[in-house]
Formats: structure tokens, sequence, C-alpha cells
């Protein structure tokens, strides 16, 4: 069987089993919405919004959110996964904070960050922002120490500078494994986004799938998830086109 | 009740099998049906001063209800109507009137068979004494939070719109309990809505009442913490419910008699001071369970109280608000709220 046709048929049977269930009335639509109302729900957020916002705005303070955190972390992270990576001390300092963190569930330490930080933007975004970080910090650093050591030998016996072999041969070997970190680290600042805006949320696709929860709204809670879910994917993806542009040789 | 069947069945089954064919399988099935302690009670509720206490710390629901209780702790309304929408919650004391209103409306099946308390001025608007907020026009621009989907939410939301202000006016935060009060300290919000005993520790912080409650109770903005069932547990087990009820009018009572008594076992169970149970305790109307049959209340059994239609003001509010879909008529309401339990109980 080819692929696209595993998958379409996966996606038709899913399709087909919740019309099934939702159509013949075996499941209450409080716990799954049939079609129509899904479309319903749909149009309505768009044309209204959700609780004095529109679909737009809260779209948008969840993406400026992911690719804040995201975009300061992965950059930080990065930065200090090549120090780590290049300069045996630097990994010794730091190694044993990036370590701690990355296992680190953040739900764990979202109370202190509002504590310390507050409930406004800084707060959520730095949730983000520690999530990111040591994903790319691990990945750009085992990125630089498998770079291989003849290159660098090479680079070495033609002369080069130590700051040439970091700039022109070390960074791009790393970069592939830093991108494999990027999607990683994107997936995870994706997930704690919910995290994140469970505190003093008014606005984001995360804070409405938790409120329209909390009044069983589960048509609301789809169309969320639907959003949410179509809008990793698209990230995902533009992480990986940038990545077959900029480092068009890994793998081969 | 359908689980513990399903235990016994399951009991007799493997007790067949592994005696075979030596004994008579109706011999034995017998007794074991007979022996199963009936299904254990789940019970929802919230940790909080209540006199409601007093009667499940003294062990008075178990007895009342003849079985085992699994006592389910719950931080907001909306997870007694997730609870209980999926089947695992029989009983739920203390839910807000405004989660009730959703839940009804949106048919989840559960009935109200008593009410806990009149909320009145026990959840209140408390505003900072330096942000000088005198006017409903002093809280544009400001930060002001509330736990959402809680009756306080419904309150405030009714303040913004008894006075013309929007949800843009005033930024409306959500925050819970103990995360409203870190804001607070920090100074992130200038007024929080809630309830005791976060409410009294901003009072204490550079806080002030801005009374709201009365202006909004007569606009109908009333709120109530209330007492449900589930249909299918109410109508196999109508005596236990009754009983339980009766359980805990005894503990009301006690809590009229001697409210210093009741204080100090309410805060021994609340995990508070004696001192601050009993001045929690002192701001709600513990309405008596008799004075809940007149038709100011909930009603009698075939006679309407008012209740029914707070309840489908409070559901129009939520269409409003787009946090429900649709609101059933008031008759929905009337029916949901069943007093045979309540009259059984005090009679």
């Amino acid at each position: 069987m080819r692929p696209w046709l595993a998958t379409a048929l996966t996606a038709c049977a899913l399709i087909a089993l919740w019309l099934w269930l939702t159509l013949s009335g075996v499941v209450s639509d409080l716990f799954l919405p049939p079609p129509g109302e899904l479309w319903d729900a749909l149009v309505d957020l768009v044309q209204n919004g959700y609780k004095s916002r529109s679909l737009w705005e809260h779209v948008a303070d969840s993406l400026i959110r992911v690719i804040v955190g995201f975009g300061a972390g992965a950059a930080v992270g990065t930065l200090l996964g090549l120090a780590m990576g290049y300069f045996r001390t630097i990994d010794a300092l730091a190694a044993p904070f990036v370590e701690f963190l990355r296992p680190l569930p953040q739900l764990a330490y979202l109370v202190l960050l509002i504590i310390w930080l507050g409930i406004g933007e800084t707060s959520k975004i730095t949730l983000l922002f520690l999530a990111a970080l040591p994903v790319s910090a691990v990945a750009a650093r085992d990125g630089v120490r498998n770079v291989s050591e003849a290159r660098i030998r090479v680079a070495q016996s033609l002369g080069a500078s130590e700051w040439q072999i970091f700039v022109h041969v070390v960074f791009p070997s790393a970069l592939a494994e830093i991108f494999t970190g990027a999607r990683l680290a994107v997936g995870i600042v994706y997930g704690t986004l919910i995290a994140s805006e469970i505190i003093a949320g008014t606005s984001g696709i995360g804070w409405m799938i938790l409120d329209a929860g909390r009044f069983l709204r589960s048509d609301y809670v789809f169309v969320g998830i639907l959003i949410i879910g179509f809008m990793g994917i698209a990230l995902d993806r533009l992480l990986l086109a940038v990545e077959t542009r900029l480092v068009h040789w890994a793998g081969r | 009740m359908n689980e513990g069947n399903n235990m016994a069945n399951i009991l007799t089954t493997r007790r067949r099998l592994l005696k075979g064919a030596g004994l008579g399988a109706a011999v034995l099935a017998a007794p074991a049906i007979v022996r199963a302690a009936p299904a254990p009670v789940n019970f929802a509720f919230f940790v909080s001063t209540s006199p409601f206490m007093i009667a499940k710390g003294g062990g008075w629901v178990e007895e009342a209800a003849g079985a085992k209780v699994n006592w389910i702790e719950v931080g907001s309304g909306a997870e007694i109507n997730t609870g209980m929408a999926a089947g695992s919650m029989d009983l739920g004391f203390g839910i807000g009137s405004s989660p009730t209103a959703a839940g009804i409306s949106q048919a989840i099946g559960y009935e109200v068979v008593a009410m806990m308390d009149n909320i009145g001025p026990a959840e209140e608007m408390t505003v900072r004494k330096s942000a000088n907020i005198k006017t409903p026009a002093d809280f544009k621009g400001r930060n002001v939070a509330v736990p959402f989907g809680s009756t306080s939410h419904f309150r405030l939301l009714g303040f913004l719109k008894t006075n013309n202000l929007s949800q843009r006016d005033v930024n409306v935060l959500d925050l819970r309990g103990d995360a409203m009060m870190a804001a607070w300290t920090r100074g992130d919000i200038d007024a929080g809505y809630i309830w005791s005993p976060v409410k009294s520790k901003m009072l204490a912080a550079g806080g002030e009442v801005y009374k709201t409650y009365d202006t909004l109770e007569a606009a109908g903005y009333v709120i109530a913490d209330l007492i449900i069932a589930r249909t299918a547990y109410s109508t196999a087990n109508p005596t236990a419910v009754a009983g339980i009820l009766a359980a805990y009018g005894k503990a009301l009572d006690a809590y009229t008699k001697s409210p210093d008594d009741a204080s100090v076992i309410v805060g021994k169970q609340a995990g508070v001071s004696a001192e601050m149970a009993k001045a929690d305790m002192a701001e709600y109307d513990f309405v008596p369970l008799k004075t809940q049959l007149a038709s100011a209340w909930l009603g009698a059994p075939g006679v309407q109280g008012k209740f029914a239609g707070v309840l489908k003001g409070t559901a129009d509010f939520l269409v409003e608000q787009k946090s429900i879909r649709a609101a059933p008529d008031v008759a929905a309401f009337a029916k949901a709220i069943n007093t045979s339990y309540l009259a059984k109980a005090v009679g």
C-alpha cells in the first residue's frame, strides 16, 4: 500500500467513526460534538471571537509567546551549547544546571515564576524560554562534540586560526544537530504553551481551550485543539524548510 | 450502583469457575450477592469553612449513607460538573450556582437537592486602598482578578454589565486563590473578586471592601452554594440522600447553637484557626433546611421556589457570555430542583 493511501484510509476511518458515533446518537454531544456543531463553533469563533477577543488575537497572542520564547531560548541555548561543546571548562560550569533543567516538568516551577516575575507576559515567555533552552544547548553541544577530528586536523594543517576553524568547520558541521534540537525544542515549547496560559490568562488558544473546558464546551475545545494542532504542524514544517535550505548537505 | 452489581457478578462467576460442579451454582450465587456491601458513595466536596465539615469529620455521612464514602476533594464547581458528566461522582456539596446553572443547561443529569448557603457578602470585591478606587469608572484600565467560571466571576461580570463597563475597559484576569494572593502581594492587581480566606488576607494586606453585593442581589445576581446529586444515584437511593441531608441539618444546628465549639471542629477540618473559621462562617448566610423549603428559596415538592428563576437568570447570562451554548426554559430548572429529599430530611 502507498503511504499516502494508508494516511487517507486512517483519516477516513476516523471521520466515519466520528460521524457514526455522533449522528446515531450513541454518544452525547456533551462528550463529542457532531460535525455540524463543530462547524458552527468554528464559524462563530471566526466571526465573533471568544470572550471579547477575536480568534486571530488569540492565535496571534499564542504565536508571539511561542516565537519569542522559543526564539530566545533556542538562540541562547545554542550559543551556550556551542561554547559548552568547544570549551571543557564552560561545559563543566554549565552542564549541571542544563542537565537538571532539561527533564524538569515546567509546571513544577510555574508558581515560582509567577511570584518572581508577575502575571504578565514576562512569566509566560520565561517559562517557554526555559523550556527551549536546555534542549537546544544539549543538541548544540553534542553537535560540536561529534565533529570529526579529521576535519579539524585538516583545517589546522592548512593554517586556519582557532576562530576560523570554529566558524568554518565546527559550526557548519554542528548545524544539522542544532536544527534537530530546535525542532525538538519547538515541540516542547508548544507543549508548555497551555501551562503558561493557565496563569492569569484572558488570551491565547491554550487559555481558550482551558476556559471552554471548564464549562464542558466540547465544541470550542475541539476547534481549539484542531487550531493548535495545525499551528504546531505548520511551525514544524517551517523549521524543516529552513533546515533543508541551510543544511542541505545533512545526511549526505 | 451499576459498578457494584458488576462486581457481584464477577465475584460469583469467579467462584463458580473455581469451585466447579461440586456445589450448585445457584446456592453459591445467592450468598455472594447478599454479602456484597453497598457500592461506595462518591462524594465531591470543597475543603472550606462550612458547618458541613462537622458532619464529615464526625462520620455522620457514612452513617446516613449506610455505605463507604469516597471523599473526592475538588477545587472548583467545574470539576464537579466534569465528574458528574463522567458518572464518577454521586453527590456534590457546595457547588456554586453558576456552575450548577451551566450543568443543568447542559443536561448533565443531576438535580439540586438542597442549598448549602446563600453567599451574600461572603464573596465581594476587594480593592487596594492606595489605588483610590471609589466609583465604577475608577476600575477602567485596572487589573481585576477573579477565578473564571466561579460565582464570583458571575458577580464581577454582572458588576461590569450593570455599570456599562466592557471587559476591555477593565482588564479581567483569571486567577485562582493562591495565585491571586501572590499577584496581590506583588502589586500586579488592584482588585480581586473572591471569597475568604484569600479575601480576608487581601483585606489585611492593604485592601478595602468595595461593596457590590447589595445592588447586584437587587438586580438579580444572586449567588449560592448548592448540594447536588446525580439523578441516577438519588432516584436509586432516596433514603440515603435524605439521611445525608438530615446529617447536614444536624451539623447546621450544632453551629447555630454554639458557633464557638463548631468553629474549633470546622477549623481543624479545614486547616485554619478556630478564629478564622468563625469569622469566615459569619459572612455566609447558612439558610436552615426548613427555611429552604419556602417559596422564597427552593420551594417544596409541588411548589416552585424563586431559586429556579435565579438559576435560569444565571444560565441566560452564561449563554450571553458564550460559556454555554443554550439555556432551557425556567420549567427545566424547576424540574432540576428536587426538594422531596429535603422535605423527608426535615419532616
